[in-house]
């Protein structure tokens, strides 16, 4: 547990010497207020630039705040994944590539420790990041569009804080396969991409499968209560993340730390 | 007694033997060197002794390790071209692997002053890795390795990307470290192993070639050499001397007259009676050993 903390707390000053600290907050705020802001503001930029012929009649759709809010997450999703997979493809492989692992892990440092303390590290940043993200969105969908109340925020954080936690699992998953960060974000890249897919092919079929959470999430806003279908798909989540880090734990024993 | 116990050691990469059957034993406060030339299999050998490799076969068993015990603990490791965190300082770095090494927040620091000073580099405890030159960092890596006071350091190369000051103030710390633990280190380097080691172990493609300690293996390998000038052309003597049955073997090498003997006294009584009664013009009688320099050549070039 000691050696846990060391490594977790060498990330979090790593973290703020490299301005992860600032940029990874930052961006998710960007992300997250982008589309309700600009959304909201398109007529108006519209007339201001006058492309408009004369007569034309512009009718912008009623934009719930539900709707609002779902357009952060649908941002986070696409943008915000690819951030996270840029940002931690070197999580484990970037060590290993340059050889300070070698220095680290000939100290008696369990190779669970080691994964675990990374990933944990990573989840506690994205998490934060997701929270200021979506606290500011939520703020100006409140202001712009009307209100969401702060319970249902916490329960779309919670609940989206678990696929962005899949999206970390799966990188550190390939980080601990291969040792160049490159391939690391492209496996992982594809494998969000395939899982979408198939989602996409199967969801009336499978609706459990964790790409389902967004739209799990919209549907609990719009009725207001939870539904046993998020419920299932965030217990699928989790199980999958936990078989990852299992999963990343014995291709690791299988790896040789040094070339 | 044996410390650490190498038993038949194997690492097979793509088919090939990198170290093949390799058996030996280290036993404590011993500084040994593992010599041979590039590629011979050293540095495998020693990421395999730290638990960075696996071997293909044989055993590495450390004494009064339990079966499930990780060997880890017990050993200090320098690779060849250590990488740090650049973005850390020599003292946070080695507070840092302490820590993983299971001490305390504060023994770790006391652990880290006390090699960042016992190691010369105290000055630049708090500048930034990467800012440090590649002797300092030579020291830092000697210094994360002894850091958890380890009964056993390995350094592999400690010395052969150093200028020659930066290596005389590693081989020194290494004479001094010698008093505290059992030290293996790597090198393609004869002298330097002969400098600080006592015994040598000598590797060639993948396998054991010679091991002992350094007088032993002199001793085993010795044979004498006679060096004789003469004022005039060497050639008429070489003969001459050839016909002294004590003489094994004679050659001219940079008009000297080498011999190689058996029997170094017997030797000398024939070449000066020799010498004298037909009065040759000698102006050089010098007996020297060969080195283990030309040991090493000889194995390796079998």
């Amino acid at each position: 547990m000691m050696q846990w903390k060391t490594i977790f707390k060498k990330e979090m000053l790593e973290y703020w010497r490299n301005f992860k600290w600032v940029w990874v907050p930052l961006v998710f705020i960007l992300i997250a207020i982008m589309d309700p802001i600009s959304t909201y503001y398109l007529p108006k930029i519209l007339d201001a630039v006058g492309g408009l012929p004369d007569g034309a009649v512009f009718e912008m759709p009623e934009i719930t705040p539900v709707a609002a809010l779902m357009m952060s997450l649908s941002e986070l999703s696409m943008f915000g994944v690819l951030v996270i997979v840029l940002m931690s493809m070197g999580l484990i492989a970037g060590e290993r590539k340059s050889g300070v692992a070698e220095l680290v892990l000939v100290k008696p440092v369990g190779y669970f420790t080691y994964i675990s303390s990374k990933w944990g590290a990573t989840l506690l940043l994205v998490w934060t990041s997701l929270i200021i993200g979506l606290l500011t969105s939520w703020y100006y969908v409140n202001l712009l569009y009307g209100d969401i109340s702060f319970g249902a925020l916490i329960q779309v954080i919670f609940f989206y804080g678990l696929w962005l936690t899949l999206v970390i699992s799966i990188t550190t998953f390939f980080n601990t396969l291969f040792k160049t960060p490159g391939i690391v974000g492209f496996l992982s890249i594809a494998t969000i991409i395939v899982m979408s897919i198939f989602n996409q092919i199967f969801s009336h079929k499978i609706t459990w499968f964790p790409n389902n959470l967004s739209s799990h999430i919209g549907d609990m806003l719009d009725s207001g209560s939870t539904s046993g279908e998020l419920w299932g798909t965030a217990l699928v989540t989790i199980i999958i993340i936990v078989a990852l880090l299992f999963a990343s734990l014995l291709a690791f024993r299988g790896k040789e730390m040094a070339n | 007694m044996a410390m650490i116990k190498v038993d038949h050691l194997t690492k097979t990469f793509e088919g090939k033997n990198a170290v093949n059957n390799l058996s030996f034993e280290l036993s404590p406060g011993k500084c040994v060197a593992l010599l041979g030339p590039n590629g011979a299999g050293k540095t495998t050998t020693l990421r395999m002794l730290s638990g960075l490799l696996k071997p293909s076969s044989g055993t590495v068993s450390f004494e009064g390790m339990k079966e499930d015990g990780d060997i880890r603990e017990h050993i200090g490791y320098l690779p060849q071209y250590p990488v740090f965190h650049n973005w850390m300082s020599g003292k946070e770095f080695l507070v840092y692997v302490g820590q993983l090494a299971n001490l305390t927040k504060p023994q770790a620091i006391e652990q880290a002053e006390k090699y960042l000073d016992r190691v010369g580099i105290a000055d630049a405890k708090n500048r930034r890795i990467g800012k440090y030159s590649g002797g300092m960092k030579q020291r830092l890596g000697i210094a994360q390795a002894m850091i958890h006071s380890p009964q056993l350091l390995m350094l592999d190369e400690p010395v052969s990307s150093l200028d020659p000051i930066g290596r005389r103030d590693v081989l020194n710390l290494m004479e001094e470290l010698k008093a505290q633990t059992t030290i293996l280190f790597s090198t393609h380097i004869l002298s330097d192993a002969e400098e600080v080691s006592d015994d040598l172990l000598l590797m060639h493609q993948g396998e054991m070639v010679e091991s002992g300690s350094i007088e032993s293996l002199r001793e085993k390998h010795q044979t004498t050499k006679i060096h004789l000038t003469f004022r005039e052309n060497v050639d008429t003597y070489l003969n001459k001397l050839r016909e002294i049955p004590s003489i094994s073997e004679g050659y001219i090498e940079r008009n000297e007259v080498q011999l190689l003997v058996a029997d170094i006294d017997q030797a000398r009584i024939d070449i000066l009676a020799k010498a004298s009664s037909e009065q040759w013009p000698l102006i050089k009688f010098e007996v020297s050993r060969v080195s283990l320099e030309e040991l090493f050549m000889k194995v390796v070039n079998q």
